[in-house]
């Protein structure tokens, strides 16, 4: 039993929702609670107190608010599934339901675009916990009538209340509010249509780093891998994503919409991008890159072309390119503006043909005039320039001779079309030798 | 400095290989476990080479569900008691979890009893064998990485190679040994289908097949290791049967062959082969014994605390540390403690603990199949990899098939 998550789990909860008052906290709440997976099975009757059916599972509708409403049930009335809308209920109590008519039109339940189904898509399943960053099971779910209608209020994830639900009788139905989650701080991942998604755990979801978020989408499958992608903010699943090992991203993006996958590769530094695409079938790659923007699309199908044992199949696109001409106050302003990317820690200087001259570090540039022509500072070093047809290990000697930080790929006319930065060399040479086996020493916290 | 990447891939491919290569084998061998080698050995000292076909068909079912066990792993990212909670509630959950509990303590007796009783085949005492192999193996998968465990249960399997050698020693009529492979005659007698049911619940058990698919959880096996794994499933899968195959085998000519009929104990095939094929065969046989229990003797608990923490709702691995995963640590010295203390009770009658635990490794052996069936053909859960028709039909088969044997070992039980 993982007593201590729990608590602190609550602790997010009330920093997450903040000085608003947390629904669990209110009296008239927490006096009505009633326990889902003790519902379930139990009477559904009419107002009359006949029973019409048992209770099968409980729908839910997400959207915008907080607190999901119930938009129906699925009573199994005379061995069949029906579903009653949610505006007939009358009662709700631990023990049973009464609906507030007699005449009840039993229609067959057909899912609806953001609904989910309490007991076959949440209860027993995954959900993330983000505050002690591991995915958790539910063990219950409360409702309890709140602004005028029945909604989904907190959520149990402690293994004392999953015990509890063993038990024979009403001792299985009693609320144990003192283990709730506050629905406001939980990031249910398991409707496909309609993903679970609150501003609060969005916030608390970004507040993770990106490895952490990677680990956390690592050890969820398939759709709920989806769904929490879908969750997040493009640019930090874009980050999360580059933190993930290569087979787990490609399968990923097979389970992800050819939409979403190129806007999250479009994020991504292009390198990186190209690498997760070149793993891909010709088909499922083409889908995704006919989605993106073409300024975009284009530079990365070049990269794409290259072998991945060649200088072209590891260097990243990303340049800031200058002319000679240019002012160092200009170079700085264009750092400055992308100084989001991890390759701006210089700028590349080229002639009015576009040829290369010279790779200018940020420290050179602030200890320069502003007003000063970038030619000035062209001196040697000069940077180390391949081909996009040099073969790694030949990248690898270039790096170990002139012990520069990176090396600047050049086409056929020398101009700068890419660079190879020492970790992106790191990273192939590593992953060479431990496609497989590195896996087992996963980080989990 | 220059790096000859093509040699480099290829080296890294076999390295590869052999890094995944582990689980499937640890996972088959250890149902060779003394347990196991006792059922073997009553098998072939009661019926010679005839129900040779019931460990063809055990191998047969074994291959299909661990490789099931292992797909379904990866698939889903959980393990397969977490699933059973997911997918079928969490009374049904909750009975497997505890089942599988009642049933490990019990086979880790039987363990246990095998260390005891190979130790005493050498003259030491089980109080000094249990307790050195529980420590042995608490050290071994809890202390330092599990890759450098892995090894050494890779080195412990090679025990196994000594059923092979005492096979060849005995010299058996490989002619009969094939027959009996290929034609499935079954005398319709209780010693007979008994015999069979455990043949199938001793090579299927519910453990190995829990153990798999958690294994692969907590490595994080993706899609792509998916084909290593299964080759390494079927590899040990494949191993457990050909083991199995050696010891019936050996006692089919030595035992059958002069009438010793009675084997109640792994060391009794031990020490009935010694004045037929000589010291060294009854010495090899018990090193056999004691490297398969040490094994089972890993994996068993580790089994258990995956499938316990797995019903909990928090996934634990064997990286975390006893802060984060109490009772994954808990549960694994548990079940040492509780079966090691059995063990070393005077007057414990432990044959009433092995025939119960057999019995609940039975009557658990046929939910679990039916419930992976289940997830194996639900959409939402396995994809892709969902199982079609023929797949369906093999599974349904070999479920019809353990049924049979289950329920008409309880009809003879019952009787009698």
């Amino acid at each position: 039993m993982k007593a201590t998550p729990v608590s602190q789990i609550n602790t997010v909860a009330k920093r997450l929702v903040g000085r608003r008052d947390r629904v669990i906290g209110r009296k008239s709440v927490r006096d009505s609670l009633v326990s889902v997976a003790g519902l379930i099975g139990r009477p559904v009757r009419d107002p009359e107190g006949r029973e019409i059916g048992r209770l099968v599972d409980i729908v839910v509708r997400h959207g915008e608010e907080t607190y999901p409403p119930v938009s129906g049930l699925i009573v199994k009335v005379a061995n069949r599934k029906s579903f009653i809308n949610g505006a007939r209920i009358d009662k709700l109590t631990p023990n049973e339901i009464v609906l507030s008519s007699t005449k009840i039109n039993l229609e067959s339940f057909q899912r609806r675009a953001g609904e989910s189904l309490l007991d076959a898509d949440v209860l027993d399943h995954q959900i993330v916990d983000v505050d002690g960053l591991r995915v958790v099971r539910t063990s219950d779910l409360y409702l309890a009538p709140f602004d005028k209608e029945i909604r989904v209020i907190g959520v149990d994830i402690s293994f004392m209340s999953f015990l509890r639900r063993l038990f024979p009788g009403s001792l299985a139905r009693r609320p144990t509010p003192d283990h709730i989650i506050d629905w406001a701080a939980v990031a249910s991942l398991t409707d496909a249509s309609g993903v679970v998604r609150t501003a609060s755990t969005r916030s608390a979801l970004s507040q993770l780093r990106p490895a952490d978020l990677a680990d956390l989408i690592e050890d969820l499958a398939g759709r709920e891998q989806g769904a929490l992608i879908e969750m997040l903010d493009p640019d930090l699943a874009a980050d999360a994503l580059e933190e993930m090992e290569d087979d787990e991203l490609e399968g990923l993006l097979r389970g992800l919409s050819s939409e979403r996958a190129a806007e999250l590769l479009a994020r991504m530094e292009p390198d990186e991008a190209a690498e997760v695409l070149r793993d891909l079938s010709d088909e499922h790659r083409e889908s995704i890159l006919d989605a993106m923007q073409t300024t975009i699309a284009k530079p990365l199908r070049k990269l794409v072309s290259f072998d991945e044992e060649l200088a072209g199949g590891i260097m990243t696109t990303h340049l800031l390119i200058v002319k000679e001409s240019d002012t160092v106050a200009s170079a700085l302003k264009l750092l400055v503006e992308n100084r989001e990317r991890d390759s701006s820690d210089g700028v590349v200087v080229v002639d009015s043909r576009g040829k290369l001259l010279d790779h200018i570090q940020t420290v050179e540039l602030i200890a320069a005039q502003p007003e000063d022509l970038l030619e000035l500072l062209i001196r040697a070093p000069f940077p180390t320039a391949v081909s996009p047809e040099t073969p790694i290990d030949e990248v690898v000697e270039e790096f170990s001779n002139n012990r520069g930080s990176s090396i600047i790929v050049v086409d056929e006319k020398q101009k700068p079309i890419g660079r190879i930065l020492a970790d992106d060399l790191v990273d192939t040479l590593s992953q060479k030798s431990s496609r497989i086996f590195s896996q087992g020493g996963g980080t989990r916290s | 400095m220059s790096l000859d990447i093509t040699k480099k891939n290829q080296k890294i491919r076999i390295a590869a290989f052999l890094a995944v290569m582990g689980p499937g084998v640890i996972a088959g061998l250890s149902d060779d476990d003394p347990a196991g080698i006792t059922t073997y050995s009553q098998l072939g000292a009661q019926f010679g080479y005839k129900l040779l076909w019931t460990l063809v068909i055990s191998t047969v079912a074994l291959i299909i569900f661990q490789d099931l066990g292992a797909r379904i792993g990866v698939v889903t990212r959980q393990g397969l008691i977490g699933l059973v909670r997911q997918k079928y509630g969490a009374r049904a959950g909750s009975f497997s979890a505890v089942a599988l509990i009642l049933a490990n303590v019990g086979t880790m007796t039987a363990e246990f009893a095998g260390v005891a009783a190979a130790g005493q085949l050498f003259g030491i005492s089980r109080y000094v064998t249990v307790p050195l192999t529980a420590i042995f193996i608490s050290v071994l998968v809890l202390r330092g990485t599990f890759k450098k465990a892995e090894r050494i249960f890779f080195v412990l399997s090679a025990v196994f190679i000594s059923y092979v050698i005492a096979g060849f020693m005995s010299h058996p009529h490989w002619g009969s040994a094939f027959k009996g492979m290929l034609t499935p005659a079954m005398p319709f007698n209780s010693s007979a289908i008994n015999i069979a049911t455990a043949t199938l619940g001793t090579t299927l058990a519910p453990w190995g097949l829990a153990f798999i698919q958690s294994y692969a959880v907590d490595k994080r096996l993706t899609r792509s290791d998916l084909k290593l794994l299964r080759a390494d499933v079927w590899v040990g899968s494949l191993l457990t049967g050909v083991i199995g195959f050696f010891v019936i085998v050996t006692c089919a000519a030595t035992l059958h062959a002069q009438g010793i009929t009675n084997i109640t104990q792994a060391s009794d095939a031990a020490n009935a082969l010694k004045p037929l094929a000589g010291t060294l065969a009854k010495d090899i046989f018990a090193i056999g014994i004691i490297g398969a229990a040490l094994l089972a003797a890993s994996i068993l608990p580790l089994s258990t605390a995956y499938s316990v923490s797995d019903l909990t709702g928090s996934p634990a691995a064997l990286d975390d540390s006893f802060s984060e995963a109490p009772l994954f640590y808990i549960t694994f010295a548990s079940i040492t403690v509780v079966a090691g203390a059995l063990i070393m009770i005077p007057g414990v009658s432990l044959i009433w603990i092995l025939i119960s635990s057999q019995i609940l490794n039975a009557i658990l052996l046929l939910p679990l199949l039916g419930y992976m069936y289940g997830i194996a053909r639900d959409k939402k859960l396995m994809g892709d990899f969902v199982a079609q028709r023929g797949a369906r039909i093999l599974y349904g088969a070999i479920i019809a098939l353990v049924a049979v044997c289950v329920l008409a070992q309880f009809w003879f039980m019952f009787k009698l």
